[in-house]
């Protein structure tokens, strides 16, 4: 006779075999739902997985070029403050020319004049050497030192780099993080370049006496000075347009980081819709099968027989 | 010859007893390892007539003809086969499973990308002390890194290569013990309960075998086992009292191969195969996580010499060692990053030998190269695990075909206990009757 059932240690197998794998799969999806995230160990989705590294290495990326970004923001805000300081010195300037050429003026009146345009040529030049959040010349490119030094004449003489340097902002974009000294110092008097420095100085030097009709030096000096303003200010304009695009690239790092979360979380989050369900399935079924096991094993011919 | 009705009673109690004890040797050994469920086979005693005899009746009872093991050969040759895939696939995953925790839970790739990290810092300011002590610290945490996720590759290869030596070594034990059982089954009176005993044995000895290595048995008319290993042409391991001796041999990779009796021999399946498979693989990790290592030394010492460090000197090497053993720091002093550019003064802040390191590295691209090795290593670990679930399941429905046929059944144990108690009281009902039969014979008067 050939036995079509089963044998006692089969049943207790298949159903350990059954009840076990029920057991891990409520175990691994009560994990999901603890951990709030879906994968474990980069093996439970190998794709899923690479793509995640992939997306937390940009994330971490582009904190940093925030931080970079946020340093040149800083820089070039430093720059836009000092060339407006650099607008209201050469205005003051340009008031006090006004002032000189008016041929009413005593040569004492004239010659204090010239003083004061002395203090303001101090004070531009101070100015052209002001510092950036992280201690460096502001105007001197990628000097390590100061932007302008005094000659022996008391000129203020250029030292910096010719160039400022770029910072990249992520994703392939950069921003020139300033401007050099002669970008915006420097200008043409009818036709000879100088600096306003140097401008300035020329025009304090007339007034106190270096020239021989020092009113006319003064409304020589006017359209001059002018000039410095309209490039200072053409020098703001650069800044600020270069703060926009700072924060344009800001603003596209933000929804980029926001794309990342979203697919991060579709990648690797844990449905918990569809997680609950699967494992209050699987509960169900795994004490169905526990009733039934006790039932059956229960069901022994020995209980029968007296 | 006549009947005798008083032995046919006694020979049919004698038997129903040993079908008692049978029924209750396999109700006690239900759930033993390895025993396979016997039942009797009885036989009628009687003689044909003899000349002068013809029509006499002549019987004599019955006889325990065979205790029988239900063991179906086929289904135990599948048992061993499948669990041998099965204990192949178990070594090959658990030991991916253990590559894949070196290399990724020691954290290499986000070591990685902090390292990209620190040198993008690094560009906002270069001549910033604590930005380049920041790049230094990455550096350091890299290279600790790497070099932790090496030993801890080369503590998976160790286990791996212990197990398989212990593999080796059960299977030398197995196969010894499987040669005594063959010398004492030759000697064993046929279906005597010894004999079964000792077939028992053999086949728990076949199944034990079957885990460390792919065992192809054949079974002799004396019921002894040869044993051939790496497919039905491969060598012998067992044959008849003799065992040949299996040995292990490590390459310098730390990959391992196998001799028997001093040939070598490819093993099919079993563990000793699931370990060795893990073992390549681990070679390939090895090698990847080494080239990584060795790249990031070449570029990133390639830009240092390419630059002056913060005093105007020429750069130094940053990075030491060949691999990812030995890749060490070679300075701890942030002044020495050659930021700037060769011909560049002390202190300048041009980054451009910056930006030429930056632009190596993502031509290099070892966060790519680790993030691949990563998938490389993982894929596997996944791949192998659906492969094994598959041969679990076919493992398990093997064994449980096995133990359906071979195993017992505590109910049809019941009927049977039932069945021969009621046979045993039945010839006790027959030694009454012929014993009636005596008495009234001897009451005649």
């Amino acid at each position: 006779m050939t036995l079509i059932g089963t044998s006692t240690s089969a049943f207790y197998e298949r159903a350990r075999q059954d009840m076990t794998s029920l057991r891990g799969r409520a175990e691994s999806l009560q994990e999901q739902l603890g951990r709030g995230e879906r994968l474990r160990r980069s093996s439970d989705d190998p794709v899923a997985a690479s793509r995640l590294r992939t997306l937390n290495r940009a994330d971490r990326l582009s904190d940093i070029d925030e931080t970079n970004a946020n340093r040149a923001d800083a820089d070039l805000t430093l720059t836009d403050t000092a060339l407006a300081s650099f607008a209201d010195f050469i205005i003051r300037a340009r008031e006090l020319a006004v002032q000189a050429g008016n041929d009413t003026m005593t040569a004492e009146q004239r010659a204090s004049i010239g003083t004061e345009l002395e203090q303001i040529h101090g004070n531009l030049v101070s100015l052209a050497n002001a510092r950036d959040s992280a201690g460096h010349a502001l105007f001197g490119g990628e000097t390590p030192g100061d932007a302008y030094t005094l000659d022996g004449g008391g000129n203020a003489v250029y030292i910096g780099t010719a160039t400022s340097g770029e910072l990249p902002l992520g994703d392939g974009q950069s921003v020139t993080r300033g401007l050099t000294g002669p970008e915006v110092l420097n200008f043409d008097d009818g036709g000879t370049p100088t600096n306003i420095m140097a401008f300035v100085k020329t025009l304090a030097n007339a007034l106190q006496g270096g020239v021989a009709d020092p009113a006319a030096a003064a409304r020589d000096a006017l359209p001059g000075l002018s000039t410095a303003i309209d490039t200072v200010t053409t020098g703001q304009t650069l800044v600020g347009s270069r703060l926009a695009w700072i924060e344009l690239t800001a603003e596209r790092r933000v929804d980029l980081s926001e794309l990342r979360a979203t697919e991060e979380a579709d990648i690797g989050g844990t449905d918990i819709a569809s997680a609950i369900a699967r494992l209050q399935e699987t509960l169900v079924v795994l004490e169905a099968s526990q009733a039934s096991f006790s039932k059956l094993s229960g069901l022994s011919l020995f209980n029968q027989l007296r | 010859m006549a009947s005798d009705l008083l032995s046919i009673a006694r020979s049919g109690a004698q038997t129903a007893r040993i079908a008692l004890d049978v029924t209750a040797q396999n109700i006690a050994n239900a759930s033993s390892q390895g025993y396979v469920r016997r039942s009797v086979r009885l036989e009628e005693v009687s003689a044909s007539g003899g000349v002068g005899r013809i029509g006499d009746v002549s019987l004599s009872g019955v006889r325990l003809d065979k205790v029988v093991r239900n063991a179906d050969l086929f289904r135990q040759a599948e048992v061993r086969r499948t669990g041998a895939d099965l204990a192949r696939a178990d070594a090959e995953v658990s030991g991916l499973q253990n590559i894949e925790s070196a290399i990724e839970q020691t954290g290499v790739y986000p070591a990685i990308v902090n390292f990209e990290g620190a040198l993008q810092q690094l560009a906002s300011d270069p001549v910033d002390p604590s930005l380049r002590a920041a790049a230094i610290e990455d550096t350091r945490t890299l290279t600790r890194t790497l070099n932790i996720a090496s030993s801890s590759l080369d503590a998976v290869g160790d286990g791996l290569r212990f197990d398989a030596a212990d593999d080796v070594a059960q299977v030398n034990l197995l196969a010894g013990e499987l040669g005594r059982v063959n010398l004492r089954l030759a000697r064993a009176a046929d279906a005597s309960s010894d004999q079964t005993s000792l077939l028992d044995q053999r086949d728990s000895l076949l199944q034990q075998l079957s885990d460390h290595v792919d065992v192809h048995a054949n079974i002799n008319a004396d019921h002894t086992a040869g044993v051939r290993i790496g497919g039905t042409a491969g060598p012998q391991l067992v044959n008849g009292g003799d065992a040949f001796p299996l040995a292990m041999q490590t390459a310098g990779d730390g990959t391992i191969s196998f001799t028997l009796d001093g040939n070598p021999v490819t093993p099919l399946s079993g563990s000793l195969v699931g370990r060795g498979q893990a073992l390549d693989k681990l070679a390939d990790i090895r090698t990847g996580l080494d080239t990584i290592a060795a790249d990031l030394i070449t570029t990133v010492n390639t830009a240092q010499a390419g630059g002056v460090a913060l005093d105007g000197s020429a750069g130094q090497p940053m990075l030491s060692g060949t691999g990812a053993a030995d890749i060490a720091l070679a300075f701890e002093d942030g002044a020495l990053i050659a930021t700037a550019p060769a011909g560049a003064g002390a202190n300048s802040r041009d980054p451009a030998n910056l930006s030429a390191l930056r632009n190596a590295l993502a031509t290099s691209d070892p966060s790519g190269e680790m993030d691949a090795l990563l998938f490389d290593i993982s894929s596997a670990v996944q791949g192998r695990s659906v492969t094994r679930e598959a041969i679990a399941t076919i493992a398990s429905t093997a064994r449980i075909a096995l133990q359906t046929q071979a195993g017992v059944d505590l109910d049809m144990e019941a009927v049977n206990l039932v069945r021969f108690q009621q046979a045993f009281q039945a010839s006790g009902r027959v030694m009454q009757v012929a014993s009636d039969l005596f008495d009234t014979l001897l009451g005649i008067r």
